[in-house]
C-alpha cells in the first residue's frame, strides 16, 4: 500500500456502552491496510460484532473515531465502500434470489442495468441461478449463506466484512467459500474476517487479533503470535491469551 | 429521487403487490359489505343526514376508515418484520441519509392506502352515486390521513417489540376511534357529552375532512378539521424523523 493512502479502517478510541451499561467495547484502537486479509478472533461477548455494527452505522456509537479509507463512517462515501455479510442469516423474507441482489445494488445507488448484470454475475459465482426466483426462507442454510455473501459483494465493495461467514456451514462449502474468499483478496479486496474456527484464521487471514472484554490482548501474524506467546498453535495462544485477559 | 430511495420504495410497494389478497384486496371486501350491509338494508329506513342519503354519506368515512388502518398496519408489520428478521441492517448499513429511509419505508403504507381508496371508491360507485364537490380539500385531507397513519405505522413498527404490539394499537386505537369518530352517524345527532366528547376525538376531525371533500358538508368547519389532522400529522412525522436521524429504538 502507498504510503500516502488512507488504511481501509481505522479505530480510534471506539468506545461502544449499551444503554443496559454493558461496556462493549473500551477504547478501541485499530488499523486494518488497505489490502489486508485481517482476522478478528475471540470468545463471544468479546466486542467482535459491537465492532463490525459500529463500523457499517448499525449502533450507536459512544465516542470515538472510525474512518473507511480516509472518509468518516457514517458518510455516504464510506457506507460504499463497506460490503457487510452479518453472522446471523438477515434475509428479506418477500424477495426470492435475484430480487433479494438487484434491491441490495438499487439501495447502494447502482444503476439498474449494471445491477441486472452484476447479480446474475454473483448467482452464477455463488451458484445461486437455479434459484433465482426461490424465496430466501425456502433456501437451504448453505445457500441462504452464499446468498448473504454474493448480497455483500454486489456493489463490489473495496472493504468485505464477514462476520462468522463458515459458521453452521457444512466442510465442503466451507472450503469453496474460503476459495473465493482467498480470489477475492488476491484481486486486492480488503478482508475483516471474524471466526470462532480457529483454523480458518490460521489458513486464511495475513494479520490476526484476539480481543476480550472489548479490548485488544495481541495483533500479529499468525507465526508472530505463536512466537510471542511461545505457543506451538493458533490454539494454544488463544488458550494463553484469554487466560490472561 | 435517489436510486436508494427509489429502491426502498419499490421494494415496500412490491411486498404490497405480492401480497395483494391481503393488503389490498380484503380491505376493499371488507368495506364494500359495510356499504352494502349498512348503506343499503339500513339506508331505506333512515332518514337522510345533511340532506344526503345514509348510503351516500357513510361511503367517505368508510373510504378514511380503511385507507388510514391500512396505512398503518402496512407501515407498522413491514417494519416491525424488517427489525425483527433483521433484514433492516441491510438498509440502514447502506448509501442512505436518514429522511430516505424513512420516506421509502413510510411510502409502501402510501400506495397500499390509495389502492384501496381507489378500489372502494369505485366499488362504491357501483351501488351508489358519490359525489366529489370539493376535490382539493379531499386531496389536501387524504395525503394529511395518509401522512399521519403512515408515519404512525413506522413509529409503531419501530417501537414494536412483538406482534400484539402493532395489533394493540388498531385494535384498541385506530378502530375504536373511527367508529366513533362519525363514520356511520353526524355527531350532531348524539346527546350531550357525547357530541362535545367526540371533538377530542382526532380521527373524528380526519372523517370530516374527507367528508366535506366528497359531500361539501361537515360537522365541524373543514379548516380546523384539516388543521387539526396537519397538527397530528406534523407530531408524527417529526417524530418518526428524530427516530431515524438519532438512530433511537433502531440502533443499539
Amino acid at each position: 500500500m502507498p504510503a500516502d493512502r488512507p488504511p481501509a479502517l481505522q479505530l480510534r478510541g471506539l468506545t461502544k456502552r449499551y444503554d443496559d451499561g454493558f461496556l462493549a467495547l473500551d477504547g478501541f484502537d485499530l488499523v486494518v491496510p488497505e489490502g489486508e486479509f485481517f482476522g478478528l478472533l475471540g470468545p463471544n461477548g468479546a466486542g467482535k460484532t459491537t465492532l463490525i455494527s459500529a463500523v457499517c452505522n448499525l449502533l450507536r456509537v459512544t465516542s470515538g473515531d472510525i474512518e473507511v479509507f480516509g472518509h468518516p463512517h457514517g458518510t455516504m462515501e464510506a457506507r460504499k465502500l463497506i460490503g457487510l455479510s452479518e453472522q446471523d442469516v438477515n434475509l428479506d423474507r418477500f424477495l426470492d434470489v435475484e430480487e433479494t441482489l438487484l434491491y441490495h445494488g438499487g439501495y447502494y445507488g447502482m444503476p439498474r442495468a449494471r445491477a441486472r448484470a452484476r447479480a446474475k454475475e454473483m448467482m452464477e459465482v455463488f451458484d445461486l441461478s437455479s434459484k433465482a426466483k426461490v424465496r430466501a426462507p425456502k433456501l437451504s442454510g448453505g445457500m441462504r449463506r452464499r446468498l448473504l455473501i454474493a448480497r455483500a459483494l454486489m456493489h463490489e465493495p473495496p472493504l468485505l466484512i464477514l462476520d462468522e461467514p463458515t459458521a453452521g456451514v457444512d466442510f465442503e462449502l466451507r472450503l469453496e467459500l474460503w476459495r473465493y474468499i482467498r480470489r477475492l483478496h488476491g484481486e486486492g479486496t480488503t478482508i475483516l474476517l471474524t471466526t470462532h474456527y480457529l483454523e480458518e484464521a490460521e489458513e486464511l487471514c495475513e494479520d490476526i487479533a484476539l480481543i476480550r472484554g472489548g479490548r485488544l490482548l495481541a495483533r500479529d501474524s499468525a507465526q508472530g503470535l505463536r512466537d510471542a506467546f511461545d505457543a506451538e498453535t493458533l490454539a494454544d495462544v488463544y488458550v494463553k491469551a484469554m487466560a490472561a485477559a | 429521487m435517489s436510486r436508494g430511495l427509489a429502491a426502498l420504495t419499490g421494494r415496500e410497494i412490491l411486498r404490497v403487490l405480492k401480497l395483494w389478497t391481503q393488503t389490498v384486496m380484503a380491505p376493499i371486501v371488507s368495506s364494500f359489505l359495510f356499504i352494502l350491509v349498512f348503506g343499503l338494508s339500513l339506508g331505506g329506513r333512515i332518514k337522510q343526514i345533511d340532506g344526503v342519503d345514509y348510503e351516500v354519506f357513510i361511503v367517505p368515512g368508510l373510504i378514511t376508515m380503511a385507507m388510514v388502518q391500512a396505512a398503518y398496519a402496512n407501515n407498522s408489520a413491514s417494519v416491525f418484520q424488517a427489525k425483527f428478521d433483521r433484514y433492516l441492517n441491510d438498509i440502514l448499513a447502506a448509501p442512505m441519509r436518514a429522511w430516505e429511509v424513512n420516506l421509502g419505508l413510510s411510502l409502501g403504507g402510501v400506495v397500499r392506502a390509495l389502492l384501496i381508496g381507489a378500489g372502494l371508491l369505485i366499488c362504491a360507485l357501483l351501488v351508489v352515486d358519490v359525489p366529489i364537490r370539493e376535490p382539493f380539500v379531499l386531496i389536501a385531507a387524504i395525503s394529511l390521513a395518509l401522512l399521519l397513519f403512515s408515519s404512525l405505522g413506522v413509529v409503531v413498527g419501530i417501537y414494536a417489540e412483538s406482534w400484539d404490539h402493532t395489533a394493540f394499537v388498531n385494535n384498541l386505537a385506530i378502530l375504536p376511534l373511527t367508529f366513533l369518530g362519525g363514520v356511520f352517524y353526524s355527531v350532531d345527532v348524539l346527546p350531550s357529552p357525547w357530541e362535545e366528547l367526540s371533538h377530542v376525538n382526532p380521527i373524528f376531525f380526519l372523517v370530516q375532512a374527507v367528508r366535506y371533500g366528497f359531500l361539501g358538508t361537515s360537522d365541524v368547519p373543514v379548516g380546523i378539521a384539516l388543521a387539526v389532522t396537519g397538527g397530528l400529522a406534523l407530531v408524527c412525522v417529526a417524530w418518526s424523523t428524530w427516530l431515524f436521524s438519532t438512530g433511537r429504538r433502531i440502533k443499539p
